[in-house]
């Protein structure tokens, strides 16, 4: 950080300022290298840390959070060149590696004094674009049986963890069932699990759990309707916002592939026209947001991570998109030729359809509309497009890792931290047919995703992946699970039906909505998953989850177990392990003996709260 | 998202791009120490926000024209007010019949005639009243926050242990409700912000309490055996983490709440004398939500909207009955509005509260939309009133209507804007659009109208491009 302050009184002095040079300083070849290779890590291309940028002349003059970087023409009074020279390990710069050697600091020193010459529309800032193209990676040899472990091996060896670890039973198959189904494992099921002594046991319940397609359906269909703006209630005046819920189950009932699953998404079949149509208001629009280009928005970003957001307005300035691409995209789905605008005015050109990448197909731009849909349809989904492909499997790992190889997951035109990996699993989802459960599979049975958990250490430089990391059950998992707690005071076995429709089926309502349940008026690929205060006085003092409690501390009572059978249970279903001692004292306390409603109510409240609860680990 | 932020930071920052970030919005650390400085100008703490949902029709409120009286057989092309005038307390305003309290005040406020309603290319009060609150016209590729919800994600609560945003008396159970909640909504700040929400004022206090059915002493002890098994936990072994911590921090700010005897206090109307919860009882649930709004300002609250609530057809969706519903509705506001002025200046606390009283647009009898964007009819006018039904301003006007604003910083017997005095009785002199209202509420809590988090990498602005200014002549 550029930071002049928490200097020690024992830190050592700095170096002297260096001589002047009298001689003419030339931006390109005097200043550019140094800041290029000592600064631009953290100070450009999009990073500004502690404030900072230097991707162009006005940011580096602007300075940060400590205020200006630089005084034009003098440079002794300059807090930068101050923090070249300074030796106190809190505040110089660069923070890591060797000191900037004083014939460097010089010319910079010269730079600042001459007037900051700067080569006119020079940027550091460079847009990435990320290769379309599929790339074929060999899998890695070794010992490892799953890919994905073949293909992390040298990456815990480089970063020096140990690949062995694994989580114990109980709280892999607490989170199997939640990233599968959506639902807690009962204790029968935990137990049946913690005994096998299979080696091949976490595969086999990997399998079964893909395999119970009725409850993995009713737990993705909450993914896929906030991709797809599914609601199941709104009805804007003026027609937005079709439905495509009975589509979308069938769908993932019978894991249609990938590629056809999204060809009939923008090539629509009887029910699944509603991602194209839009959300539409009476009135007049914004022609950003006219439905042809909310289908090309929402289309590049679910299918493809891509932001053409800004570009749907003028050419965008976060990445290399135009305007007149993005009208391209959008007039495949116009009847006749779009009048492109830029901020909403007209320029007087015309859009003619074409696709994002002319290099993996052509749309013929005097084919009827349906005809050039159909032909978008077959260019997104065509194996020469690796895109769609790599946006997928990567959108699977950031659910099941809780962060993705990308980040984030809808700008695909950023670095990976494991660029074969990625383009190995996109690959290879492709060979096996799109086929979802099939990526699913691989990564759920890696050793990968058998890690402890990790905190996401926010602050941390460059993400190092060290296993899941600790995620916050969403609405619906929560109010699953909750029905699922009530309903085992009733019967151990291992039917998964709580008896209730799923949330994930049910209208959005008050509880769902502050848990964070979106509405699904805007794309959204990744919910808010920390918790916040009127959550918890949702949680604490609400009626629906109040009256929940209720019900279940009366369906304990009448289980007619005594209260250490009680309380076992409910540990076990809830949290998947038993109570410690201390632990089972304090909730028999609760619950009193002979157990009463309102104890076994606040003992259900207080499991539903428990962090071990929420938290997926 | 970082929530263990204080919360009475006056900008929280975010200065890495942390992972909530890269799904919700982060302010740019130079938009925020810009913020920081402009702070120090602001002229109020608080915003009170009196929405008479469905359109109120200024001509028979506060900017009058010419009076004619109802007869059967009349021109309604004639009519341009259907009440009388009447004196204000500011020399040369008038009002209409029945805002005498309010009238009464005017000295220590400010009246716009002249807010001018987007042009949508069609009238809907929802999607009129979702741009009157977050300055964007739907649909949109982001969620667009409340303007209450900019203010507390930039501000902030007063008092840390009351929501900063809470909105009294819209409930969403009619037709339009999905388009209601969409405006409804912290959007890409990410729901820590969402408005708190209270529909019956009189029993607001419900909601600050534990849950039905559940003693004080009962919900304390569920509070501090949850701590202690918790604490009971074998030895974590996922030690401290930042999910973890931030469910307990919110768990313990909800807690806080929950058994506050000061919030407590704040929400119970049931403290008030008799003789103040009558005066603000005419106005039923918008009565005495103006009478909560006072007590939570007393408390601490930073941004607060009050409603009877905005339902197709009833109170301010005047499509018939004009002139009679008229009648009621201003016996419903002239009271409570004008005792909400007088009872915060008796405690000091108008010169740093804004209270405005805003509709999404003003009604006319003959014209829909403005003279210079006409829109589809929505209402028959026939070409003779054969009854008291037609007697009344029964559709959709944009071009001209009123704000009142008070306190905060607001000028003292100050009229903004000029309109005609016949039909359409537009915009004549200085219009001010909902962006500039934005922008000037902005001003007024010190925040600058180029205030902006980045979302998608992209800054998102308090009104569109960030490009609008404040009516400085609004604020002494």
């Amino acid at each position: 950080m550029l930071s002049a302050s928490h200097a020690f009184a024992d830190a050592p002095p700095p170096r002297e300022m260096p001589d002047l040079i009298k001689e003419k300083i030339d931006f390109a070849t005097d200043i550019k290298p140094i800041l290029e290779n000592n600064c631009t890590k953290c100070h450009a291309n999009g990073k500004s840390k502690g404030g900072f940028s230097i991707d162009h002349l006005h940011s580096f003059e602007a300075g940060g959070d400590s205020g200006p970087a630089v005084a034009k023409g003098k440079a002794a009074a300059s807090l930068l060149v101050k923090l070249l020279l300074s030796n106190d390990p809190d505040e110089f710069m660069p923070p890591k590696g060797d000191r900037l050697p004083v014939k460097d600091i010089a010319l910079l020193s010269s730079w600042i004094e001459q007037g900051l010459q700067w080569e006119k529309g020079f940027t550091f800032s460079k847009f990435r674009n990320a290769p379309v193209a599929p790339r074929k990676v060999d899998l890695p040899q070794g010992p490892e049986k799953n890919p994905i472990d073949r293909h992390l091996a040298p990456y815990y060896k480089k970063h020096k963890l140990d690949p062995e670890v694994t989580v114990s039973d109980g709280v892999f198959a607490r989170r199997s069932f939640l990233d599968t189904i959506g639902l807690l494992p009962s204790s029968g099921e935990i137990k049946d699990y913690i005994e096998d002594k299979s080696s091949e046991k976490s595969k086999r319940l990997i399998s079964d759990l893909l395999g119970d397609n009725e409850n993995y359906a009713e737990h993705w269909i909450t993914f896929w309707n906030d991709c797809f703006r599914n609601s199941y209630t709104r009805q804007y005046h003026g027609g937005g916002g079709k439905k495509i819920t009975d589509w979308l189950k069938k769908s993932l009932i019978e894991n249609k592939p990938y590629d056809q699953f999204v060809r009939e998404l923008i090539n629509p079949i009887n029910g699944s026209d509603g991602f194209i149509k839009g959300v539409v208001w009476r009135g007049t629009v914004n022609a950003s947001q006219v439905a042809e280009m909310q289908a090309a928005q929402n289309v590049a970003q679910v299918f493809l991570g891509l932001n053409i957001k800004c570009a749907s307005c003028h050419d965008s300035f976060i990445n290399d998109w135009t305007l007149k691409q993005t009208y391209a995209l959008a007039s495949i789905f116009s009847d006749g030729p779009m009048d492109i605008h830029r901020c909403n005015k007209p320029t007087g050109e015309k859009a003619s359809p074409a696709f994002l990448y002319p290099e993996i197909g052509d749309i013929d731009n005097k084919a009827s509309r349906p005809e050039r849909v159909k032909q978008l349809s077959e260019i997104i989904t065509s194996p020469k497009n690796g895109r769609l492909a790599r946006t997928a499997v990567n959108r699977l790992w950031a659910i099941f890792f809780g962060r993705g190889l990308v980040e984030p997951v809808d700008e695909m035109d950023n670095p990976t931290w494991n660029q074969d990996l990625l383009d190995w699993l996109a690959v290879d989802f492709v060979d096996n047919g799109y086929d979802l459960k099939h990526t699913m599979k691989l990564i759920l049975t890696s050793k990968a995703y058998q890690r402890p958990s990790v905190a996401l250490d926010e602050e941390a430089e460059n993400y190092i992946f060290e296993g899941p990391v600790v995620r916050r059950m969403s609405a619906e998992q929560f109010l699953d699970s909750l029905d699922q707690i009530i309903l085992a005071a009733n019967t151990d076995a291992k039917d998964r039906d709580t008896g209730r429709k799923r949330a994930g089926l049910r209208n959005l309502d008050r509880l769902m909505r502050t848990l964070g349940r979106p509405k699904r008026d805007v794309v959204v690929t990744r919910r808010e998953s920390t918790a916040t205060t009127a959550q918890l006085i949702e949680l604490s003092n609400g009626k629906p989850l109040a009256d929940l409690m209720m019900r279940g501390g009366e369906v304990w009572v009448k289980s007619g177990q005594d209260s250490g059978l009680i309380v076992g249970s409910l540990f076990s279903s809830a949290l998947g392990r038993q109570p410690s001692d201390l632990e089972k004292k304090s909730a028999q306390n609760i619950i009193g003996d002979p157990v009463n409603a309102k104890g076994v109510e606040d003992l259900l409240w207080m499991l539903a709260m428990h962090p071990e609860f929420q938290l997926i680990h | 998202m970082n929530t263990n932020i204080d919360r009475r930071d006056f900008i929280s920052t975010a200065s890495t791009a942390t992972l909530g970030a890269l799904a919700a919005g982060y302010p740019s650390t130079s938009a925020a120490a810009k913020a920081k400085e402009e702070s120090l100008n602001s002229t109020a703490d608080t915003v009170i926000v009196l929405w008479m949902a469905g359109g109120m029709a200024s001509t028979d409120t506060f900017d009058p024209k010419r009076y004619v009286p109802y007869e059967k057989g009349l021109d309604p092309k004639r009519v341009l007010s259907t009440f009388p005038s009447i004196d204000t307390a500011v020399d040369g305003l008038k009002f209409t019949e029945g805002l005498e309290k309010v009238g009464a005040v005017m000295d220590r406020g400010t009246l716009i005639k002249t807010y001018q309603a987007a042009d949508l290319g069609f009238i809907l009060h929802s999607r009129h009243q979702f741009h009157w609150h977050t300055a964007y016209e739907p649909p949109l590729t982001v969620a667009a926050p409340h303007i209450g919800s900019w203010v507390s994600r930039t501000l902030g609560p007063l008092n840390p242990d009351l929501p900063a945003f809470i909105d009294i008396g819209q409930t969403f159970d009619s037709g339009e409700k999905e388009s209601l909640k969409a405006f409804h909504t912290a959007g890409f700040l990410g729901s820590e912000f969402a408005p708190f929400f209270l529909v019956e004022p009189d029993q607001a206090v419900e909601a600050v309490k534990p849950p039905e059915g559940m003693s004080d002493v009962r919900f304390a002890k569920r509070y501090q055996e949850y701590k202690k098994l918790l604490a009971d936990s074998p030895v974590q072994q996922h030690g401290s983490e930042y999910q973890r911590e931030s469910l307990l921090k919110s768990m313990d700010n909800a807690n806080r709440l929950l058994s506050s005897p000061k919030a407590r206090k704040a929400f119970d109307l049931s403290q008030e004398s008799k003789e103040s919860y009558d005066t603000y009882k005419v106005g039923g649930r918008f009565g005495l939500g103006c009478l909560l709004a006072r007590r939570l300002t007393e408390a601490g609250a930073r941004f607060i909207e009050v409603t009877h609530g905005y339902y197709p057809f009833k109170y301010w969706d005047t499509h018939d009955n004009g002139h009679t519903r008229m009648k009621e509705l201003k016996a419903m506001i002239d009271a409570p509005i004008a005792q909400l002025v007088l009872d915060l200046e008796e405690r000091k606390l108008l010169d740093r509260t804004l209270i405005v009283v805003a509709s999404e647009f003003s009604r006319d009898m003959m014209m829909e939309g403005k003279p210079e964007k006409r829109v589809k009819d929505q209402v028959q006018v026939p070409p003779r009133i054969d009854g008291p039904q037609h007697y009344g301003m029964h559709r959709h006007f944009t071009g001209a209507g009123s704000v009142l604003l008070f306190g905060g910083g607001a000028k003292k017997g100050f009229v903004y804007g000029e309109t005609a005095d016949e039909r359409p009785c537009t915009t004549v002199k200085d219009p001010v659009s909902t962006q500039q209202l934005h922008a000037s509420i902005y001003h007024a809590l010190g925040i600058p109208h180029d205030h902006h988090y980045n979302v998608e990498q992209r800054p998102f602005y308090v009104t569109p491009d960030g490009v609008t200014e404040p009516v400085t002549d609004l604020f002494g």
